[in-house]
């Protein structure tokens, strides 16, 4: 490709204003000598001043106060989700917490609190894994049960 | 780069922070959606779903970049899936004529509009929107984010996700595309 070829390519661009400084020196001592360029270029500059002055589309001035009460519940929702996430780490950690408290408590009852760390398969081994099962099993199914409900009311919403 | 303060404000959740950013952003993000997507209901619907989508997203932003570029790019892509679902064929073609007879841009009326020149400029400008239109959907993008948002090619680059050897080919094809549209309505050409 020629220079001349080349840098009427560039002559668009240079009307949008999107060359680099070198590819402007470029353009810039290509048409001291080109009336050609010249004149192609002075048919650029109209499109690209129209261009730049084209009329903004307004939107309707209920859509942002429409977009703020989405987003409002949106951020609602979301507080509420960090909210629940932040509980359920709490009384997780703290159930875990009870667990191992049973664990002292059941000794106590069997009275044989003073070998606190014998895990010798008993019949308080058994007891204390039973009960500590069943709390986990109630405690994980009120948690599905709770986020199901949560989920159907928010679908009604 | 310093965090806008009311991006640092919505990332605490704070809702007046997000009023403020949508009334900033409110007439560039409709007019790029309007331009994508060219059907008002549309671009009312995507700017909506941006703001949500910023929302979400928000905590994950990186600071180190442009947040009009960030915004943009969310919204370009929620543009495009809509595009893909909704009409795919017009992410490459122009539309039939009858489709955009009723632009958003064609119902502003000129702010001084008693002037002949102003009334004639503002007819020229409103073919000039009618061909921009009907140009392919790429080309629309690079011209209003060029002209009508005035961004830089980088910051184009960043919002399309393209090289920048690739925004330039781009903006000089949709340029000469429009020009060639323009000399068809305007045989003796555009008077300055």
């Amino acid at each position: 490709m020629s220079d001349h070829a080349k840098i009427r390519e560039l002559l668009p661009l240079a009307a949008a204003g999107a060359l680099t400084s070198a590819e402007e020196e470029q353009v810039a001592e290509h048409l001291r000598s080109c009336i050609a360029c010249s004149n192609e270029l002075a048919a650029w500059r109209p499109i690209a001043s129209e261009l730049y002055r084209l009329p903004t589309p307004q939107p309707s001035p209920r859509l942002v106060q429409a977009t703020l009460m989405r987003a409002q519940a949106k951020l609602t929702e979301q507080a509420e989700h960090d909210w629940n996430r932040r509980v359920v780490i709490v009384l997780v950690a703290f159930a875990w917490l009870l667990t191992f408290a049973n664990w002292a408590v059941f000794r106590l009852v069997s009275g044989r609190f003073g070998t606190l760390l014998d895990l010798q398969f008993g019949h308080t081994w058994i007891s204390f894994a039973a009960f500590n099962a069943l709390g986990w099993l109630a405690g994980g199914v009120a948690a599905v049960l709770l986020a199901v409900r949560q989920r159907d009311q928010r679908r009604l919403a | 780069m310093a965090l806008d303060a009311d991006v640092v404000r919505l990332r605490r959740g704070d809702l007046n922070a997000l009023a403020e950013l949508i009334t900033r952003y409110q007439n560039r993000l409709y007019r790029y959606l309007l331009r994508i997507v060219r059907q008002p209901a549309e671009a009312e619907d995507l700017f909506q779903q941006t703001w949500l989508r910023v929302i979400e997203k928000i905590r994950s932003f990186d600071a180190s970049r442009n947040f009009d570029a960030w915004l943009f790019t969310l919204a370009r892509n929620l543009a495009i899936d809509h595009l893909r679902r909704v009409r795919p064929k017009s992410l490459d073609e122009p539309i039939a004529s009858s489709e955009h007879n009723e632009l958003e841009a064609d119902r502003i009326p000129s702010k001084d509009p008693t002037p002949l020149d102003d009334a004639l400029a503002a007819e020229r400008r409103m073919e000039i929107s009618e061909a921009m239109s009907e140009l392919p959907m790429i080309y629309r993008e690079v011209l209003t984010l060029r002209f009508e948002d005035e961004m830089k090619i980088e910051e184009i680059a960043q919002v399309t996700a393209i090289p920048i050897s690739t925004v330039k080919s781009r903006l000089r094809r949709s340029m000469e595309r429009l020009r060639y549209a323009l000399e068809a309505r305007y045989p003796g050409g555009l008077q300055p």
